[in-house]
């Protein structure tokens, strides 16, 4: 009897092992048919900054909100890759950004979702401890489109200053 | 409450349904569902992918011209709120759904009259050159047993007489 049992639990142990096994597999390919995964803005992720501030590439090195990162509407630190020769941010300056574009989904409050072409951000002030004020962006002008949730985060300079709110 | 419809099936999409991608040049694409978006991601041209409105459209399966689907329209001008005007349109509604899935049945039966006619003719067709291997229905295959033995013996008595 404890003979039929052990080959009993070996059989099972042997399709379990063969599911997860299958199921491994099966992600990858589907994965590699696929395009690249769009994650969470992390830190190493390269962003394009798309205001007038001078500063042209953006490299996230640390979100303000979020164990794994920052989303669409989120605020981060990051150090200046790429700059223009005479704008206001200099190369390798440490600013603060707020994510206006992001290829990875974010849900909306209907429940619907909304993705972009590309990260993008807008570089925005330090917030001091004196003035409580909300962060103002360095620039003058936004390209492209931007998402409406700035509102409900309060970048209502952003929105005003953006050419399509989407 | 604003119905959109999907960049790739044109199916209606519901509050709170699908997922929109927004291009670099703030073009908006609103998809009903994962299957739409995965399509989309996959470069396919909706024209060409049988399934969606549009094939069916471009290929003159479904009705695209007729008076009802001019209601179903996006107007600029917002219209003032009047209690009879909604009590009429909410009962209208209703009809012109009945009337247009009723015109989409007969356009369809249209289109696939010729069809029909087609089919008939090449089953005659068949029939008659195929005529020789009908079997009358009691006739056993191989040889045909007959009792013959019978019939000699009234022959012979026959003969006798």
């Amino acid at each position: 009897m404890a003979a039929a049992f052990a080959s009993r639990l070996t059989r099972g142990g042997r399709s379990l092992l063969g599911g997860l096994n299958n199921g491994g597999l099966m992600n990858e390919s589907i994965l590699s048919q696929q395009q690249q995964r769009r994650t969470f803005i992390q830190m190493g992720t390269v962003l394009k900054v798309v205001d007038n501030s001078g500063a042209k590439k953006v490299m996230c090195i640390q979100a303000l909100k979020g164990k794994k990162g920052a989303r669409l509407g989120d605020t981060i630190v990051a150090s200046v890759k790429e700059a223009m020769p005479n704008g206001k941010v200099k190369k390798g300056a440490v600013v603060y950004g707020v994510v206006v574009r992001a290829a990875m989904q974010r849900g909306r409050v209907d429940g619907s979702e909304v993705r972009f072409d590309d990260n993008a951000v807008v570089l925005v002030d330090s917030k001091d401890k004196n003035t409580k004020t909300d962060r103002q962006p360095i620039g003058t002008r936004v390209f492209g489109p931007v998402p409406h949730e700035l509102r409900k985060k309060k970048h209502l300079k952003i929105l005003a200053l953006a050419q399509h709110i989407a | 409450m604003r119905l959109v419809k999907c960049w790739f099936c044109s199916s209606t999409i519901y509050p709170g349904h699908g997922i929109q991608f927004v291009r670099n040049d703030a073009k908006i694409f609103r998809f009903c569902r994962s299957k739409c978006h995965k399509n989309f991601k996959m470069k396919r041209n909706p024209r060409k992918v049988k399934w969606t409105k549009a094939f069916r459209a471009a290929h003159g399966k479904d009705m695209t011209k007729d008076k009802t689907f001019e209601f179903e329209k996006k107007r600029n001008r917002p219209e003032r709120y009047d209690r009879n005007v909604t009590e009429n349109t909410l009962k209208a509604m209703k009809k012109i759904d009945k009337i247009r899935s009723a015109r989409e049945a007969k356009h369809i039966e249209n289109r696939l009259k010729p069809n029909k006619q087609k089919k008939l003719l090449d089953d005659k067709k068949e029939h008659d050159q195929h005529i020789h291997l009908v079997q009358a229905p009691g006739v056993v295959s191989g040889k045909i047993k007959v009792d013959v033995s019978e019939k000699k013996s009234v022959q012979n008595e026959a003969m006798e007489e």
